[in-house]
């Protein structure tokens, strides 16, 4: 899952080659050990450091990270004027760099695990649910087809916008989101033809035409109101 | 009554579920819009929460959602302005982004308490107001004081400089809503009126 | 009904389609035993609804409808893994983010160990010129590529038919020669509803509707010289 839709950095770091599990139950605690105790200089300070470290050995170098800084820069701001009005100035900045912090090493995780990984190991963490009746691989499923989605949401999208334009109507964000979300809706459906004819169960009471009310009748699940 | 069942979801749910995850990302990317001359610049993004609401109801609405949030949370820029990564969890805006999952189930319950009920405008109005705005503020004030350690009370304070915005996209997906209901009905059918059956297994299973 | 069909024919038997309390189909009755068969007619005729009859997307309001002595309906998971589908539009088919992803996913209920998938999966994408594109996102093919893609993920299941509703209408002309290529050197059944007459002429024989109602089946010649002289 590479291209435009990601925010994975491509690289051969330990950080890179870590299992996805390890890294998020690093983030898991390192977030922790960031934002719960009160925000103190020392310990923000360590943690700035250890930040700056992993990032070089990610070999993302310290570019990337002041490229993670000015990407979340206005969140800062405008985080940073609110706390001005209501809060001590000293408090103010430490709480806003230990946001800065969290936002950093979450990112460091994106930046170096892929998303198809990071997925897997869901599935993997989820496995235990399965005995709980959940079909995990469903859940697979939906997320594969929410990513293949996007793009073709996206030009649905522009194809609805350049048809509004080329009528020349305004009638702004209703005339373009209806026929966006139609087309949508029927993507959603031929989609779901598609994967009933790849041998996909649907595990929905099947809606019968008449002349099958045998079929209904011996349904396990009550019919639908 | 399906609403009670999450996990008896047809072929055409799941596929609604990811589309609907997508539609939200898609008009994230759209950008911000100006409404009236530029004074109340929004994104389309919790538009789309209030339609996944309204259109797919409680259980899917907040199932979609959530798919949304995953794929953000594992590194995908599908939040507004590219925003995107485990990092956004951490940041001011994370209680609103739950309150997406909770705000999508609370309009879909409102706006149509029975599945294939046909939306009423009054009706999907108070849900997104109540849902969209109501809920999702309900826990993005809370998690924002808590992150930004600014009091709960300034904190809410701070946040009604949105509320004018989303009250307006309330507005637009109830006419959002109104219309695809006549441009497209078996949105509201859940499935389409020619029927994908199965084979009728699980009865042969029970019945054997 | 013809009884001489050889056990993996298809036998329509007076089957109507309503739909919204509207006839789509008006009793069709047909025994389909050709390696290739053209289904074309005026748009509206029927033709994607008798398509639909075979895997069970579409349910016969009455009548019946066997596939290989199965019921599209009843069972409906035996009948699919017998019969793929190609549809129009590819955008809809392609359910994965990436190629071979795609590809594979038509095999995850295989029970296949993952060696023997990304093999399988790499080997139809190779005999379609597609091995080079494997790991990309799907988005990025063209058309074309898209439809062979789709094709692909239909046939790696190894079916015994293949149904096809107008795979040709969206491409331009190079790629339409190459998916009508590709579908007329199938070794599987292949139906196939188009308006690309020149596809329809490559068939062994075809079916013609008009107006929900089968009304000739035979020489894909004579029957495309009939459609064009009477329906046109
Ligand atoms: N979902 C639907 N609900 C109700 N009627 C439908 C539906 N889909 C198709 N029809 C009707 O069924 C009839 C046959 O449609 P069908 O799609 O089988 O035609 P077709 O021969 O494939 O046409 P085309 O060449 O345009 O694809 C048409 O009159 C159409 O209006
Ligand atoms: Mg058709």
């Amino acid at each position: 899952m590479a291209g435009p839709l990601s925010l994975y950095v491509p690289g051969t770091s330990p950080l890179h080659r870590l299992p996805a599990s390890v890294k998020l139950l690093g983030l898991l605690i390192g977030g922790l050990v960031i934002t719960v105790p009160r925000p103190e200089p020392l310990l923000l300070g360590v943690a700035a450091a250890v930040l700056v470290a992993l990032y070089l050995v990610a070999g993302l170098g310290l570019t990337e990270l002041a490229r993670q800084v000015w990407a979340v820069r206005w969140i800062i701001v405008v985080v940073l004027v609110g706390q001005l009005l209501f809060l001590p100035w000293h408090v103010a900045a430490l709480t806003s760099i230990r946001m800065l912090l969290a936002i950093l090493l979450a990112a460091l995780v994106t930046l170096t695990t892929r998303a198809s990984d990071i997925l897997e190991a869901i599935e993997r963490g989820l496995g235990p649910l399965r005995r709980l009746g959940v079909r995990t691989e469903r859940i697979a499923l939906v997320l594969g087809m929410a990513i293949r989605a996007v793009p073709i949401v996206i030009d649905l999208a522009s194809e609805a916008r350049d048809s509004q334009r080329a009528r020349g109507v305004g009638g702004g964000p209703t005339a373009m989101v209806v026929p966006l979300l139609v087309g949508a809706l029927r993507h959603a459906d031929d989609v779901a033809d598609a994967l009933a004819a790849r041998g996909m169960d649907d595990d929905e009471e099947p809606v019968m035409l008449e002349g099958s009310e045998r079929l209904r009748g011996a349904s396990r699940r009550p019919p639908r109101r | 009554m399906s609403e009670s069942r999450p996990f008896s979801l047809s072929l055409s749910d799941l596929t609604r579920i990811a589309v609907f995850a997508a539609l939200v990302a898609a008009l994230g990317l759209a950008g911000a819009i100006s409404l009236f001359g530029n004074a109340v610049p929004i994104t389309l993004q919790t538009l789309g929460v209030m339609l996944a609401g309204t259109i797919l109801g409680a259980w899917r609405g907040a199932i979609s959602m959530t798919v949304l949030l995953v794929l953000v949370a594992v590194g995908l820029p599908l939040l507004s302005g590219g925003r995107g990564g485990f990092g956004v969890f951490l940041g001011p805006s994370a209680g609103y982004l739950l309150g997406w999952v909770a705000g999508a189930a609370v309009i879909g319950l409102l706006a149509a308490p029975r599945r294939g009920a046909r939306p009423r405008p009054w009706r999907v109005l108070v849900a997104c107001l109540v849902g969209g705005i109501g809920v999702v503020y309900l826990i993005g004030v809370p998690v924002q004081s808590l992150v930004t350690g600014v009091p709960l009370g300034e904190t809410a304070l701070l946040s009604l400089v949105f509320v004018p915005g989303d009250i307006v996209k309330a507005v637009l997906a109830t006419l959002i809503t109104v219309a695809v209901a006549k441009a497209y009905p078996a949105a509201f059918g859940g499935r389409r009126a020619a029927t994908t059956p199965s084979e009728p297994t699980t009865a042969s299973k029970t019945t054997a | 009904m013809t009884p001489a069909a050889t056990p993996s024919a298809i036998v329509v038997d007076a089957v109507s389609v309503e739909r919204n309390g509207v006839r789509v189909l008006e009793s069709v009755t047909t025994t389909i035993d050709a390696h290739r068969v053209a289904v074309i007619g005026a748009n509206g005729s029927g033709k994607s609804t008798f398509a639909r009859l075979l895997n069970g997307l579409i349910v016969p309001s009455s009548g019946s409808v066997r596939v290989a002595g199965l019921d599209p309906v009843r069972q409906a998971r035996k009948v699919r893994e017998l019969v793929a589908f190609l549809f129009t539009n590819p955008e809809s088919q392609i359910i994965m983010p990436t190629v071979a992803e795609d590809v594979a996913f038509s095999l995850r209920a295989s029970g296949l160990p993952r060696e023997e998938v990304s093999r399988r999966v790499i080997g139809i994408l190779r005999h379609y010129g597609l091995d080079d594109l494997a790991d990309r996102p799907a988005h990025e093919l063209s058309g074309g590529q898209k439809q062979l893609l789709a094709l692909c993920s239909g046939l790696v299941r190894e079916p015994g038919i293949l149904v096809a509703d107008e795979p040709t209408t969206l491409l331009d002309a190079a790629n339409t020669r190459r998916v009508s290529d590709a579908l007329i050197a199938l070794p599987q059944r292949l139906i196939v509803v188009t308006h690309d007459l020149a596809l329809a002429a490559r068939c062994d024989t075809a079916l013609l509707f008009d107006r929900g109602r089968l009304i000739a089946q035979g020489d894909p010649g004579e029957l495309i010289a009939r459609y064009e002289r009477e329906l046109c």
